[in-house]
């Protein structure tokens, strides 16, 4: 790939293979000024690091303080709908900063940690096996869509403790949130009803967890609106996160695993000589190789000093995990796809106050889903010539993965 | 007489993400990398300190009773 203009963030050939793009940039300067769109790229492990643990200096608060438009350009008739999507999002616990964030995340915060997330693994295996031996016989599939989608979708669904008929319509609305991060100019329309219809499906089940609270992620919520830490619309909303970061990230982290996997078999008969040995190293190596999502944002909320450059107050900054996780001061050889790599400290999740909070739930997801294939399938093929992205900075976002495979002889 | 606890963080999983920090404020400050670091292993309860431990999302942080049994993981 060349990128002849390296301002040209956005290029489909950046989109295509960020790898090459952003290791260049590092090469130039980890804490880089992009001049067009008037933002810094800060592509070095050890500076986003030290950005992420120090959030103090970076605001996480961007819908509120960022007046950029949204790119793709979005059609103009559309653009009063992106003032709904801002303050959507505004309202979401990652944009928030302390204190509210503390607050809030430490409602929410003990419902997904490790120990807790583990009790979900029996449900996770069992939804990962409906669906493949549903898939095993046809011997083909889109693991976007047959695989990938519909398994966080259940998830979630149980984790909001909604009837079981009401999956097929949670579908549809992360569906439609989806289109947060695509390109086509006329996507604030269906993101927009996709938000509304979260809001509207989530809104009765709050009023009634407010009373009648049980273990689930919206009674959760609800008792911490009880508790006058959210307001109603940020417990409508971050119902609304749970159902997009869990979905969007685990269908990434799924695709994009797996057609590492694909791209370099020996690796593929590495863990399928061992799935449950191997498993979790792999699932780190393929967060690290090519993570689900590839950047996101800061606020500069000081002036500060990183690694020799001059970022003022009020400065937009985007901060490269796919390049960090390949920075070779940290991993050796970066761009060759391990899955026995040890230490592996990979950045996909963050790092800092704001480190994902669904890690246990997404590692657990890659874990079985990775487990299940090697356990089942021979070799997996790529079946078309070529595979694209979702036009988008922040994601990492197959537009469909179509493979085949040939029954296992066991 | 309350039993002496030992509480390590791994610092090779630690990600800075300070629940600890919040939850047992008087065992856990920040080392210069933002890090978290045991400053005193009786600054707060053993319901605390294990609170922290359940909490942290790496699971780095470990708590025995000092020469004895493993309280977590």
């Amino acid at each position: 790939m060349t990128v002849a203009d390296l301002d040209e963030l956005f290029a489909p050939e950046v989109v295509a293979d960020p790898y090459t793009y952003f290791a260049r940039l590092r090469e130039i300067d980890p804490v880089y000024w992009n001049e067009r769109f008037q933002l810094w790229v800060i592509t070095g492990y050890e500076e986003v690091v030290w950005l992420l643990r120090h959030h103090e200096l970076f605001s996480s608060a961007i819908m509120r303080n960022s007046t950029s438009p949204p790119y793709p350009p979005v059609d103009p008739e559309d653009l009063p709908l992106f003032d709904e999507v801002r303050e959507f999002r505004a309202d979401q616990l990652v944009e928030q900063d302390r204190p509210e964030h503390l607050h809030q995340r430490t409602v929410v915060h003990k419902y997904f940690t490790p120990t807790a997330m583990e009790s979900w693994r029996p449900f996770v295996r069992d939804a990962v096996a409906e669906l493949l031996d549903e898939l095993e016989p046809l011997g083909r599939m889109d693991v976007l869509t047959d695989l990938a989608a519909p398994l966080p979708v259940r998830v979630i669904a149980q984790m909001m403790d909604v009837p079981w008929e009401d999956r097929d319509h949670l579908r549809e609305l992360a569906d439609s949130i989806l289109y947060m991060n695509r390109g086509e100019p006329y996507r604030l329309r269906p993101l927009t009803e996709g938000m509304r219809g979260i809001v509207d499906y989530a809104a009765p089940l709050v009023e009634e967890r407010l009373d009648r609270p049980g273990d689930d992620f919206i009674s959760i919520l609800a008792q911490g609106e009880k508790a006058g830490i959210f307001s109603r619309h940020q417990v409508l909303v971050n119902t609304g996160l749970l159902l997009f970061a869990g979905h969007e990230t685990t269908m990434n982290l799924i695709c994009n695993g797996l057609l590492a996997f694909i791209r370099h078999p020996d690796q593929w008969d590495l863990l399928a000589a061992d799935p449950g040995g191997m498993v979790r190293l792999a699932t780190e190596e393929c967060l690290r190789y090519d993570p689900p999502v590839k950047s996101t944002q800061r606020i500069a909320a000081e002036d500060v000093r990183l690694s020799g450059q001059a970022i003022h107050k009020g400065d937009r900054i985007r901060w490269i995990m796919a390049a960090a996780n390949r920075d070779p001061s940290v991993f050796p050889d970066p761009d060759r796809f391990d899955i026995g790599r040890q230490p592996n400290p990979h950045i996909s999740f963050g790092s800092g106050i704001h480190y994902c909070l669904g890690v246990a739930l997404a590692r657990m997801e890659g874990q079985e889903v990775f487990r299940a294939l090697a356990e089942r399938f021979g070799r997996i093929e790529l079946a078309t010539d070529e595979v694209e992205y979702q036009p988008s900075i922040q994601f990492r976002s197959l537009k469909s993965l179509p493979v085949s495979w040939a029954r296992r002889s066991r | 007489m309350t039993r002496r606890l030992n509480v390590r963080v791994d610092h090779s999983c630690c990600v800075g993400n300070a629940m600890c920090l919040a939850t047992a404020p008087g065992v856990f400050a920040h080392n210069d990398q933002r890090q978290s670091q045991v400053i005193d292993p009786e600054g707060e309860s053993e319901e605390k300190i294990l609170e922290a431990a359940f909490n942290c999302p790496t699971g780095a942080i470990r708590v025995e009773i000092e020469g004895g049994e493993r309280l977590f993981p």
